[in-house]
């Protein structure tokens, strides 16, 4: 790697500030998992690397009266073993688990993989389903979105150049809601996924109440199937109402062809996969 | 930049350019050579260290991040004269052929062992899934890692 | 300790930790039915096992020791004082000639001590079979793997910085990248006249009659892809001089005999004076066959006075190392109502890669293997490398073997598939036994292929599931 400057700053308002004064010569530094490899084929402009890793703000799980807090820089490793995403949040640990392997799961974090932004990101469709919003550090101070607001386009954040991601929260209505996540790869490990899916849906008195279905590595973005969610709301389920959904979520979506999968492998993946994680999230509604 | 850290309970330092990774450091600055350089990115494993309790990549981490942290490589896992029983039984199934990806299997391993006593064959391949190899097919290896599970828990002898 | 998500949980666990009490040797590691594979295998004891002490008896690897400490050394544990650094500059082009190199910026920078490009290089070819490869590309660049110049520096870092200092003036050709494509006269020409380099021809009993005379005839074009041997250690060298003229070098070559007279050849001094360390090697499969850095090594070394080590980057590996050939061949079977092959014409195209390596072997096994293990009467093979402008393609574990494998198996599945006969029943209609010519007609023995098959299919129960 070419010579580079390396600074560990001692609040999110300091790296903030730091990255304000820079500009494009400077650069977040989160797990690393994504940005040396890209670093070592070639920096461009980068000349200075801000490790946010380990920043207060930024770390940490936490249970409140309003939700769950998952600090940014919190590791897909540590997400695994936390006692509350795994009762609470399920789906956001079945996600975790199936990034790269158990070394880059200790140094990957949750937050960096939102901010990567590719289109497959794994987190984000177990995010999506639950709600989630984003706290995002700026110069003028802290502002909360919506996960869906978070991402623009491929490797395009709706974050200015200076800003910091500081957590992720799940309001308290959807923490331990019913939900399903699944991804297919061309390998279990090590993988990138062509299609992730998730789920997550209520069962009141028989009906599907406030369902949510989100795909990953469909279309520019992680997107929200709305109308397939919209076809399934107030609905008691059967398996003509399943494939259905599934189907309108396979016309939702913008899935690529490329050598990896052509586009009707990617439809039939889609459909398969949202069958799935809707039957899943039904299966766990009933077992409560 | 100065970077010090504790490598297999002993207190090391080098003065290293900030660009520099654990991986780099460990091999060239602190002849610690065991641990291996087979892709650079993350993808073979064969750079597998533990540091602060847990497995990592030392080619994606950068040694300024490794400030202040305790490491375990593949020359701390003996014990003076003791083999640990990951090395024993890899020894005895004839777990590796030409060895490159064994520094990096027995520090993945020792991590799973450390965590979970008594692991799945399911849970050893997962374990594992961040390490490759080329020559053997993983079978030995796997046998050995479950035996070696077995010795620490002391259900057979080394 | 808290359980993961339990979509991931599969049988496998539930039958394992049944089965516990054993000893290790005994786990099934297969995935479980209710027929595991257990170790160690009940074979039958032939005589000899039974009567010295030392066969049949379990041994252990010398190197597991060194292994398991990590104290193996392998080429890039190994550090000499003042040892320089070496990067290689590879093609920009797949097929060009090299109008001007300019290493002068490049050594102008302070700790670049060496630079060396192709018209250095005292004889530039090599090859196992062919002298048609290049120690560095000069003057015309055959695939974007070829390497063009290289430096030594005092790290790793500033001879990447070096190469990037470096001036080529290219003038491009015409590339041809499908093989079937560079197999026709008017295709850009790689070396010489013709891009087919070499060929091979099996002949036996009359093919155009038989297939003339088969009830069935089934035709299909198979095709297989790149593959890189990935070996876990890239390629290394080091090279180191002493006053007598006599250089050491250590390689992670495989062959060190014939690399040496490579070396020997291309530095243009003999062999006595060249001392070649084979070392421990981190996977071979093929691709450390060849020499490919150590004559780019050892003249940076002479030049510049210290010793010098080049390491492969991971991509260097795959773009400028060897790979698997990549095989299209066209299988025409012609068979009778039970299933009996009759006839088998075969034609092989091999995409050979820029440069010959260990092709040779891989056309001649490759012919030899392709009617499979099978008694056919009459049979044609012809088979044809072919240059094209890209990776190099030399030798991986097979030679051949498996490419043309997936081919002739592929298509016994498909006659046994349109004339409604069991894959197992007309492999072992078809397959070798004890004193079944090969089609080159040599006489095999100890042929175990129909045994094989049927311990193979008892094993896993292919009676029960295709009932």
């Amino acid at each position: 790697m070419k010579a580079l400057d390396y600074i560990v700053p001692k609040s999110a308002a300091a790296a903030v500030e730091l990255l304000s004064d820079y500009g494009e010569t400077a650069c977040l530094l989160a797990g690393g998992t994504d940005l040396v490899v890209d670093l070592k084929h070639g920096a461009g402009r980068v000349e200075t690397l801000v490790d946010v890793s380990q920043l207060q703000e930024c770390r940490g799980i936490e249970e409140t009266d309003e939700g769950l807090r998952i600090g940014s820089m919190v590791t897909y490793g540590e997400i695994m073993e936390n006692s509350i995403c795994l009762t609470k949040t399920p789906e956001i640990v079945a996600a975790s688990h199936t990034v790269g392997a158990v070394q880059t799961r200790n140094l990957g974090t949750i937050g960096g993989n939102l901010v990567t932004c590719v289109p497959s990101a794994d987190s984000a469709p177990a995010l999506m389903v639950l709600d989630a919003e984003v706290t995002i550090a700026g110069t003028e101070g802290n502002r909360r979105i919506p996960i869906e607001d978070f991402f623009v386009g491929p490797r395009k954040t709706s974050m200015q150049p200076h800003e910091l991601l500081i957590d992720i929260f799940i309001p308290k209505k959807n923490l331990g809601k019913p939900s399903s996540f699944y991804k297919f790869g061309l390998r279990k490990g090590q993988a990138l996924a062509l299609v992730n899916a998730a789920a997550a849906l209520e069962l009141i008195n028989g009906e599907i109440t406030s369902p949510r279905i989100a795909l990953g590595a469909v279309a520019p973005t992680p997107l929200r199937a709305i109308k397939a969610e919209e076809l399934l709301e107030g609905q008691k389920p059967n398996k003509e109402l399943i494939t259905k959904a599934a189907e309108i979520a396979v016309a939702e979506c913008k899935p690529i062809d490329d050598f990896r999968a052509s586009l009707k492998y990617r439809q039939q993946l889609i459909r398969t996969l949202t069958q799935r994680v809707i039957t899943r999230s039904l299966e766990v509604a009933n077992e409560r | 930049m100065l970077v010090k850290i504790k490598v297999n309970g002993e207190l090391r330092s080098a003065d290293v350019p900030p660009e520099t990774t654990l991986l780099k450091m460990l091999r060239e600055s602190l002849d610690l050579t065991g641990t291996k350089l087979g892709c650079d990115v993350g993808d073979c494993g064969t750079c597998t260290v533990i540091v602060d309790g847990v497995s990592v990549n030392s080619c994606l981490m950068l040694a300024g991040r490794a400030n202040g942290s305790e490491i375990t490589t593949i020359e701390g896992l003996a014990d003076s004269n003791t083999l640990h029983p990951l090395q024993e039984k890899f020894e005895e199934h004839g777990a590796l052929q030409c060895g490159f990806c064994g520094p990096g299997m027995l520090m993945s391993a020792k991590d799973l062992l450390d965590k979970n006593p008594d692991p799945s064959i399911h849970e050893v391949r997962d374990a594992l899934s961040g390490n490759l190899c080329r020559c053997t097919g993983y079978t030995k290896i796997i046998e050995a890692v479950i035996d070696a599970g077995r010795v620490m828990r002391k259900e057979i002898s080394a | 300790m808290a359980t993961r998500n339990k979509d991931i949980q599969t049988d496998t666990d539930q039958v394992i930790k049944t089965e516990k009490a054993k000893s290790p040797s005994s786990q099934p590691l297969s995935v479980p039915t209710d027929n595991p594979v257990v170790y160690p295998l009940d074979l039958p004891q032939g005589e000899a096992r039974l009567r010295t002490p030392a066969v049949g008896q379990r041994a252990s690897r010398p190197d597991g020791r060194l292994h398991g400490l990590g104290q193996t050394q392998y080429i890039d544990d190994i550090t000499f004082p003042h040892m320089l650094h070496a990067k290689i500059l590879h093609s920009d082009h797949a097929h060009a000639r090299i109008v001007s190199i300019d290493t002068s910026e490049a050594e102008k920078m302070p700790g670049v001590l060496a630079t060396l490009t192709g018209a250095e290089v005292p004889e530039n070819s090599f090859g196992p079979t062919f002298q048609d490869q290049p120690i560095l590309a000069y003057p015309i660049v055959r695939h974007r793997g070829d390497g063009v110049a290289a430096v030594a520096a005092v790290t790793e870092q500033l001879a990447m910085e070096a190469l990037e200092k470096i001036k080529v003036e290219y003038e491009p050709l015409t590339p041809v990248f499908d093989p079937l494509e560079a197999i026709e006269d008017d295709s850009p020409k790689i070396h010489g006249e013709s891009n087919i380099y070499t060929s091979k021809i099996i002949k036996k009993g009359d093919v155009e009659k038989a297939l003339k005379d088969s009830p069935h005839v089934f035709h299909r074009q198979y095709t297989t892809q790149m593959v890189e041997h990935v070996p876990l250690e890239p390629q290394a060298t080091i090279a180191s001089w002493d006053g007598n003229g006599r250089v050491t070098i250590w390689s992670s070559l495989g062959r060190i005999t014939l690399g040496r007279e490579d070396i020997s050849r291309t530095l243009a001094i003999p062999q006595s004076r060249i001392r070649l360390i084979g070392t421990i090697v981190g996977g071979n499969f093929g691709g450390k066959n060849e020499i490919r850095n150590e004559p780019i090594v050892a003249l940076l070394s002479k030049k510049s006075r210290r010793p010098v080590k080049c390491v492969f980057t991971r991509d260097e590996e795959f773009t400028s190392s060897t790979i698997r050939h990549p095989f299209i061949m066209d299988y025409t079977t012609g068979v009778n109502d039970e299933g009996l092959i009759l006839a088998r014409k075969i034609r092989l195209v091999l995409d050979g890669g820029a440069y010959c390596s260990w092709t040779g072997t891989t056309i001649g096994k490759g012919s030899i293997l392709a009617p499979g293990p099978y008694n056919i009467e009459n049979v044609f093979v012809e088979a044809y490398a072919v240059y094209t402008n890209k990776t190099t393609t030399g030798a991986m574990r097979g030679f051949g073997a498996p490419q043309v494998c997936f081919a002739y198996e592929s298509q016994m599945d498909e006659i046994a598939n349109k004339l409604g006969i069991d894959p197992l029943e007309i492999r072992l209609k078809n397959g070798f036994s004890e004193n079944s010519l090969s089609p080159t007609s040599q006489t095999l023995q100890s042929v175990a292929l129909k045994e094989s098959l049927n311990q193979a299919s008892d094993r896993f129960g292919w009676k029960e599931w295709k009932a």
